[in-house]
């Protein structure tokens, strides 16, 4: 059999190979047999059974969404709970099994009719008919009882091929079990792709309707980094995809081959984002995006939630760093309770610092006090703080002044606090010029990738008519990030990197070469980068460095590096 | 009894504020019922699909019919969910 190669967007940089298992929740039911041969109290009892069933499944699944994902993702389970008592539904499915139905199609005659209604209204009434068509299969699934794929209980080994993949249905799924899942719709902001990310599941979604020809049963590689999907694949295919799959997870810290030290952290941006990062052995958070704190409420969380926030984050790591971002809200995170102003470039308008030293002053104060309270805390000796966007060595000092003042007001209250180590983001060009006259004033430097290659090439992050150039590879970011290891030569400061390019094992060595203490990253790649760091030897990463520094473009870089391999 | 109310959250009748409006009214004996300020037709506020059915948007106002023993206490309820700017977590 020929190997062949489907394309989709891959939404996590993990393999898995196993056995494609089809889902098709809303596949045709049988022909109904007829209406003289239906027990209707019987079909009734069965269709209060499988409510009863399906209410315990979601009361289940909305613990561990909440658990797993968080409470915002868990809220649409209370929405199906109430679908599925809802008196229309049941008065018209008891209707229609009085009508003389069984009640799996009385079920998906009733709701049938609901869908239809919600998807011709449009719009966000389109959202309310995808969840009603998700309760529905539930429904029948349960009612069909063992003739319909179960995803809680698939065999070992199962690449799950859908549709699309609800809430519902990525809660049941059992990521031991599962080698990954592959989906016809969706994008890398889709529930689906987010679940995938939150559980490190190899996953393509938005493969398009190819998909359908892959059969129940072919074997299939999903490379969630390339977006490829593998089907029939070779041999050696397979035996490369288990390799890159087995990544051993280190949950101790990691060294060169040469014995230099390199923390491997993890990016963070809610509570719920800890549990992954423990699991795949980050030794600490790099970055704590505390925006996302902030976000999908309506009002600011207060300084004891804060608090309470940091503390959780310091106590999972045994000993580790943990590096907190103040508040960077603003460009293109918007905060419904904030007044915030509509700019025309709001990439290069009021945003990070500039909002926390300005109209943002008292959520400021809020979170500062809670980070030193932090800092005071039992783990309190591992935060770092550091502020974000700075672009000048005033806002430098007008930000540590108000460590130190709202210090001193903690102090009169008799509050127990400690100022914690101290740094800051380096995502502008004027930042990296700068740095040598910043780093005599912070503990660290953390060079946010992202940002940096949008504002040192000039473009937009996420336009993809400017992605070439907006490339962490390009020379110019290269040279950004070289210029601000090197300005700290003879100073007390570390340099760490957060950002993708933290997380691309194939540069790793590369930047253990420029000179990099710490890296940090989505969970997922933290085993990939850990082992790279391991493979590493400080001598030929450096000349390894001064020969892409080098580099007239970003297409030498890339062969340099891929030489290199 | 009967009131009219505007819809303060942002989101209108739906999603979450939606989700905690259907909850609340099926907490009272009171049989209550719901429709747009300026239309006759009304629907039962106990039924997600009824009340996200209505696609009630921001700052529209609608009108509450209660009849039963707690009749004013479900009204007193649902109005505080309706001027809510977004129901409480």
């Amino acid at each position: 059999m020929t190997e062949r190669t489907l394309s989709g967007i891959g939404v996590t940089p993990l393999s898995g190979v196993g056995t494609v298992v089809w889902y098709r929740p809303d596949a045709d039911l049988p022909e109904p047999p007829a209406p003289e041969d239906v027990d209707g109290d019987a079909e009734l009892a069965r269709f209060e059974d499988a409510r009863a069933a399906a209410e315990d499944e979601l009361e289940a699944e909305r613990e561990r969404t909440a658990e797993r994902v968080g409470e915002e993702e868990a809220a649409v389970f209370d929405a199906h709970v109430q679908f599925l008592n809802d008196p229309q539904i049941t008065d018209g499915v008891t209707d229609a099994i009085e009508g003389g139905l069984p009640a799996e199609h009385a079920v998906q005659e009733t709701f049938s009719e609901f869908v239809e209604q919600f998807e011709n209204m449009g719009g966000r009434m389109g959202e309310r008919a995808d969840d009603l068509r998700d309760v529905r299969d539930r429904l029948v699934r349960v009612l069909s009882d063992g003739e319909r794929v179960d995803l809680s209980s698939l065999p070992e080994g199962s690449v799950v091929v859908a549709e699309r993949l609800t809430p519902s249905d990525t809660a049941q799924l059992d990521p031991e079990r599962v080698a990954g899942f592959v989906t016809v719709t969706g994008g890398r902001t889709s529930h689906a792709a987010i679940f995938a990310r939150s559980l490190a599941l190899p996953a393509i979604v938005g493969v398009g309707e190819e998909l359908q020809s892959v059969e129940d049963g072919t074997e299939v590689v999903v490379d969630g980094e390339s977006g490829d999907l593998v089907v029939d694949p070779t041999d050696e295919r397979k035996e490369a995809a288990a390799a890159a799959a087995e990544v051993d997870i280190r949950h101790e810290s990691v060294e060169t081959a040469d014995g230099v030290d390199i923390e491997v952290a993890a990016n963070i941006g809610t509570l719920a984002d800890l549990g992954p990062a423990v699991d795949r052995g980050a030794d600490g958070v790099g970055l704590f995006r505390t925006e996302f704190l902030f976000l999908d409420r309506e009002s600011p969380p207060d300084e004891d939630e804060q608090y309470e926030a940091y503390v959780e984050a310091l106590e999972s790591f045994d000993g580790g760093r943990v590096v907190v971002r103040t508040l960077d809200i603003g460009g293109d995170k918007p905060v419904p309770y904030l007044d915030l102003p509509d700019e025309e470039n709001p990439f290069l308008g009021e945003r990070g610092i500039r909002r926390s030293l300005g109209p943002d002053a008292d959520l400021f104060e809020t979170q500062v006090r809670a980070l030193l309270r932090a800092a005071a805390s039992a783990d309190g000796a591992n935060l770092s703080v550091m502020l974000p966007l700075v672009s000048t060595v005033e806002e430098l000092r007008a930000g540590r002044e108000r460590f130190e003042s709202v210090a001193a007001d903690l102090d009169s209250e008799g509050v127990e606090n400690e100022l914690p180590e101290f740094g800051i983001m380096v995502e502008t060009p004027a930042a990296a010029f700068m740095a040598d006259r910043f780093a005599p004033h912070v503990d660290f430097f953390s060079i946010g990738t992202n940002d940096l290659a949008q504002y040192v090439m000039a473009a937009e992050r996420g336009n993809e008519r400017v992605s070439d150039l907006g490339d962490y590879r390009q020379p110019a970011v290269l040279r950004a990030i070289d210029a601000t290891v090197s300005a700290t030569e003879g100073e007390d400061c570390w340099v760490g990197m957060c950002g993708e390019m933290a997380g691309d094992p194939d540069l790793t060595e590369l930047l253990v070469g420029l000179g990099l203490d710490e890296l940090s990253m989505s969970a997922v790649t933290v085993p990939q980068v850990k082992a790279a760091v391991a493979e590493t030897d400080t001598a030929d990463a450096r000349e390894l460095a001064e020969r892409v520094l080098q580099a007239d473009t970003k297409a030498e870089v890339a062969e340099i590096l891929t030489l290199d391999q | 009894m009967e009131r009219t109310v505007t819809v303060v959250p942002e989101d209108g009748l739906h999603a979450r504020p939606a989700s905690q409006f259907v909850e609340t009214a099926n907490s009272f004996d009171a049989d209550v019922q719901l429709g747009r300020a300026d239309e006759d037709d009304l629907v039962p506020a106990a039924s997600m699909l009824a009340v996200t059915g209505l696609g009630v948007g921001h700052g529209e106002s609608v009108r509450l019919v209660a009849e039963g023993d707690d009749a004013e206490a479900a009204l007193d309820a649902l109005e505080d969910i309706l001027s809510t700017p977004e129901a409480k977590q």
